[in-house]
């Protein structure tokens, strides 16, 4: 589902960040990538959404080769295919928990009815079925970054990003999150990448990276 | 709070929000300046006019004054023979048109020999210059000029000044000048007989300068005194004169000033929405300095400084403002802009330190206000939860409809409340609960009204609806100050349109006749002897003529002038006046039938079917009030008689100006040129047809409003700067949402028009809350505010394509704003911004 190929990056003025990284993942498989903080990581993840541009090497998503779209192509392209799941969980306050999650919906101009009937499902399955009404300043920081896992698949995506998806919450929250999103990718049949510099939350994956020396290698 | 950690911290605030800091001060020393302004012309016109009436009184401490025209000068002989009386002294005073036409000049008929014994100036001693004797030796054709004079004249001692009086011009010879008169501004003084005879006034004199005898006791005197006066001539105070004056200009003056403390108010808006926004960006700092030990009281001491310090560069610079617009004002237009309130000639520039203090104060106290505004939800502020949260916002605004309701309820009581003096304290009190009840009802109606509005498919409109609606407390900060500026805009807007359209329709009724001649289009020394009005009857194709006499007099125990209108008093005439009822009764008895202004109605609570004495040509004459008329003209009463009637009481055969009728069917231009060489006979009179004179009104009254629309124009410009550079700030603090959207697959372009029309619907939500309290505010203005200061009854008329052309400039230009800041906001990366998690 995911191909990436040859990928390099380096910052103006600056070393190479990464050079000569492959990474394949397939629908339905979640993959981590595990590093230190600063070896490239969310640059990394941020060049496979389209919102940085790599120095060399190619993106494919499906049929679609992400390193060749503009702009807008690739705003497009991530309000259809993409899922992101922040490390400070980045809910709108001024909209519902239901709203939130049905956010990629709405841009993706699902009609309402549809779309109420998909964020329930997408609720329950993070286990918040029921909060749809509450304002995410009400919600824990865990069950914020559920609604948040739930707007990362609610559009049934083909690629799911987390980047510290657990950073900020502790170890309970933090399990459940990862299980939530891992449950997520396998049900929809996503790739899923999980970046972190937490060997445990890295366990949640069916496969794990590491980046570290430049090279993205098996951990 | 020490001083070093606050001037840190006002270091961080000042450098984040220059511009609308900037704004914000500015916006309070715009009502500074424009309340400093008014209130200096004002000090400076009546301590000219203070100035004067002290230098020319002198030594005098009593002066017997009657009506406009003058009174028999058989009182003066009757006066001066008391015993009580050491020295008494006749004034015939009167304004004479210059023979060249340029302007008037104020002439004083004086006795030299009684005046100098009260006021030695009179007597031209040691500074006179260029004349060798003194005015006692003055001839009938000999002039003292004050060096005010000789300047305005340019005349200097042996030189010629013409004047123009009704029997033709009056040609003096200038003997000298007068240095110890000087404050009293620019005079002719001559020989009071010689005056009488020049002017066609034997027999008249306006005023009587008296000294009392110390022998005998006061109270004894004046009775003594006030018994030998005809009706209608009083003893007053030499220094009432300002005051009489202060009392006629008041409507004018607190009207002005109520504006500039509108202006204010605005300024206090843009204050209170600078440091909220403010504060909500700095409240992750201010939570970590609570966290780190500084107090909530400290957080709040700290915006009111921030606040005060807003206040008092806005107070520096508005009252310098005020007091350089004032002095450039006065030298170029006079003490009232031209309305015509003052005859002084602007040499005076008397601030009032202070009342400028005061006004500064306010604009202090307005910013104070607005920053501890701010405060209180600050206070409230859960140091640990701003320390975690990431959205930099004040919570959300309060409110339910309870206190937008009693609020409005209270304006409408008291819009009810009788005016304190001629002070209209309900009406603008009324404004003032009505504004803020429309600030409170900002949270509660964009709700209720949004609420209705059905969410759609449309990613951008369902969004910036949930923001809107969710109305985060700078948003509604934003709101609020559109809501006021916008009430204000329309309310003027209405206000003025209504009374224009009034006024327009009350001219095109009474100026019925065709043409109309005026004796003293400036002053009042030239006017129509019988012969001219004959004259003016005889011309081949004037069907008719009425001859309009007036004169300003002091019915018995009434506190201000009234002036009477006499001519003939016809049907038509009544409807054109809009008089109530508006045909003419028959004479009840003796009683002469009279018609009443509404400010007459008002101020000495006359009303139709009363029965009122007016001491006319000092006799007291029983009219009977047969109903009420619109007077635009003034705002003190007037009384509206048959000339016939006039005629009989007073025997004045005078008249100031005439209406000329055309014969149905004649050349209209031929016989107006026949009127026009009647008129030019008499030197200085005026002619013109009945609509010159209508657009001539309009065109002054545009001139007077021209000032209140510059302001408004400014107020609303200020207003939405503000509202631009809130958005800017807004779009700043949600930066990170903006980096979410774009993470979800929105473009930068739809972020844009995302905020675009987040301002829009901010925008139109102000402006819709703004043009209901307008109106509420305009209808109070025209039926309260107008009606207890310048007594005027109106109809409300709606500008509705005005009011369209604000709402929709309010609605696009919000949107621009927020669109522009939404450039700048998504000029970095997404990725940035979603970043600054550690
Ligand atoms: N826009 C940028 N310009 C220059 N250097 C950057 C930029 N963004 C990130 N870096 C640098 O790239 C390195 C990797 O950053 P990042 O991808 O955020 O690491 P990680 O997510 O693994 O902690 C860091 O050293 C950071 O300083
Ligand atoms: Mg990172």
């Amino acid at each position: 589902m995911l191909a990436v190929r040859g990928l390099a990056k380096s910052w103006p003025g600056g070393d190479a960040l990464f050079a000569q990284v492959d990474l394949a993942v397939a629908a339905g498989e979640l993959v981590a990538i595990l590093g230190e903080s600063g070896a490239g990581k969310s640059t990394l993840l941020n060049i496979v959404a389209g919102l940085d541009r790599a120095d060399a090497g190619t993106v494919e998503v499906g049929d679609t080769r992400v390193s060749a779209l503009d702009e807008d192509g690739l705003a497009r392209w991530r309000r259809r295919h993409v899922g992101f799941v922040f490390q400070a969980f980045h809910l709108l306050p001024y909209l519902s928990v239901a709203e939130n999650a049905g956010l990629p919906l709405l841009l993706n101009g699902v009609p309402a009815a549809e779309r109420r009937e998909r964020v329930q499902a997408a609720l329950a399955s993070v286990g918040l079925a029921g909060r749809g009404d509450r304002r995410p300043a009400s919600l824990s920081g865990g069950e914020m970054q559920r609604v948040a896992v739930a707007r990362a698949v609610v559009h049934r995506p083909a690629l799911v990003l987390a980047d510290e998806p657990t950073g900020n919450l502790d170890e309970t929250n933090a399990a459940a999150t990862l299980e939530a999103l891992r449950a997520a990718v396998k049900r929809e049949g996503a790739a899923g990448v999980l970046v972190t510099h937490s060997p445990v939350a890295a366990a949640a994956a069916d496969r794990v990276l590491r980046l570290a020396g430049r090279r993205l290698a098996p951990a | 709070m020490s001083a070093a950690l606050a001037a840190t911290l006002l270091r961080g605030s000042l450098s984040g929000n220059r511009w609308r800091s900037l704004l914000a001060a500015a916006c309070i020393a715009l009502g500074v300046a424009l309340a400093g302004a008014v209130h200096t012309l004002h000090a400076s016109a009546l301590d000219e006019i203070d100035q004067a009436a002290r230098v020319l009184a002198g030594a005098a401490d009593w002066q017997v004054e009657g009506p406009r025209n003058g009174f028999d000068d058989a009182a003066y002989a009757a006066v001066a023979s008391l015993p009580a009386v050491a020295v008494a002294s006749p004034v015939l005073e009167l304004d004479a048109p210059l023979a060249s036409g340029e302007g008037t000049v104020r002439v004083l008929g004086i006795d030299p020999f009684r005046a100098a014994r009260l006021q030695p100036g009179f007597l031209a001693g040691e500074g006179a210059r260029g004349g060798e004797g003194a005015t006692v030796r003055l001839d009938a054709g000999a002039a003292w000029l004050t060096p005010a004079a000789a300047a305005r004249l340019s005349a200097r001692p042996g030189g010629t000044l013409r004047l123009r009086g009704p029997l033709g011009e009056v040609r003096l010879a200038v003997a000298g000048l007068l240095p110890a008169l000087d404050t009293g501004g620019p005079l002719v003084v001559m020989d009071i007989a010689a005056a009488q005879l020049a002017f066609g006034r034997v027999g008249v004199i306006h005023r009587i300068d008296l000294r009392l005898a110390p022998s005998v006791p006061r109270e004894a005197a004046l009775r003594a005194i006030a018994a030998r006066l005809p009706p209608g001539v009083t003893l007053r105070r030499p220094g009432d004169e300002a005051l009489r004056t202060a009392g006629l200009t008041r409507a004018y003056r607190v009207n002005l000033t109520a504006l500039a403390l509108m202006a204010l108010f605005t300024g206090g808006f843009l204050v209170f929405s600078t440091l909220a926004l403010q504060a909500a960006r700095r409240r992750r700092e201010f939570a970590l300095l609570r966290a780190l030990g500084l107090t909530a009281g400290g957080v709040r001491a700290f915006l009111a400084m921030e606040g005060a310090l807003l206040g008092v560069a806005g107070a520096l610079a508005g009252t310098a403002l005020g007091l350089a617009a004032s002095r450039a004002m006065l030298e170029r237009f006079g003490y009232d802009l031209g309305a015509g309130f003052f005859a002084g000639s602007g040499r005076v520039f008397a601030p009032d330190a202070a009342a400028l203090a005061l006004i500064g104060g306010l604009g202090v106290a307005t910013a104070v206000a607005a920053a501890l505004a701010v405060t209180r939800p600050l206070s409230r502020l859960d140091v640990a939860q701003a320390l975690k949260d990431r959205q930099v916002d004040l919570p959300a605004a309060p409110g339910g409809w309870a206190a937008p309701l009693a609020l409005a309820a209270a304006a409408t009581a008291a819009a009810w409340l009788p005016p304190a003096g001629e002070i209209p304290v309900g009406g603008y009190l009324s404004i003032g609960l009505a504004l803020a009840a429309a600030v409170l009802a900002v949270a509660p109606a964009s709700r209720a009204l949004l609420e209705r509005v059905p969410a759609r498919d449309r990613p951008l409109g369902t969004l910036a609806l949930a923001q809107v609606r969710s109305l985060p407390g700078h948003l509604a900060a934003m709101v609020s100050g559109i809501v006021v500026s916008v009430a204000l805009t329309a309310a003027m807007a209405i206000m003025v349109h209504s009374f224009r359209l009034s006024l327009d329709g009350w001219l095109a009724g009474v100026l019925e006749a065709d043409l109309f001649a005026r004796a003293s289009p400036r002053g009042d020394a030239v006017v129509f002897t019988p012969a001219v009005q004959q004259g003016l009857a005889a011309v081949p194709g004037v069907a008719r003529v009425d001859p309009i006499r007036f004169e300003r007099l002091t019915p018995e125990g009434a506190a201000g002038p009234l002036t009477v209108i006499a001519r003939p008093v016809t049907p038509a005439l009544l409807r054109g006046f809009q008089a109530q009822p508006a045909e003419v009764p028959p004479r009840a008895g003796d009683a002469v039938n009279a018609w009443v202004s509404e400010a007459a109605v008002d101020l000495l609570g006359w009303k139709a079917g009363d029965e009122v004495t007016l001491p006319l040509a000092g006799r007291r004459a029983r009219l009977h009030v047969a109903g009420t008329f619109r007077d635009y003209s003034r705002t003190w009463g007037a009384v509206l008689l048959d000339l016939a009637d006039y005629r009989r009481i007073t025997g004045d055969a005078l008249a100031n100006d005439i209406a000329v009728h055309l014969a149905p069917g004649v050349d209209a231009a031929a016989v107006a040129a026949a009127v026009g060489r009647v008129v030019a006979g008499v030197p200085g009179a005026e002619l013109h047809d009945a609509s010159f004179i209508h657009a001539r009104a309009l065109r002054i009254f545009d001139r007077t409003f021209a000032a209140t629309y510059a302001l408004e124009a400014a107020a609303i410009l200020i207003a939405l700067a503000g509202v631009t550079s809130s958005f800017a700030a807004l779009a700043w603090s949600r930066r990170r949402e903006f980096g979410v959207l774009r993470h979800l697959g929105l473009t930068r372009g739809e972020v844009i028009r995302l905020l675009a029309l987040e301002g829009g619907a901010a925008g139109l939500l102000g402006a819709g809350l703004g043009l209901a309290a307008g109106a509420a505010v305009s209808v109070v203005l025209v039926h309260v505010v107008n009606r207890q200061s310048f007594h005027w009854g109106m109809a409300i008329h709606w500008p509705a394509a005005a009011l369209s052309v604000l709402a929709a400039a309010v609605v696009a230009l919000c949107a621009l704003g927020a669109s522009a800041a939404g450039r700048a906001a998504v000029a970095r990366e997404a990725v940035h911004a979603v970043k600054d998690d550690a």
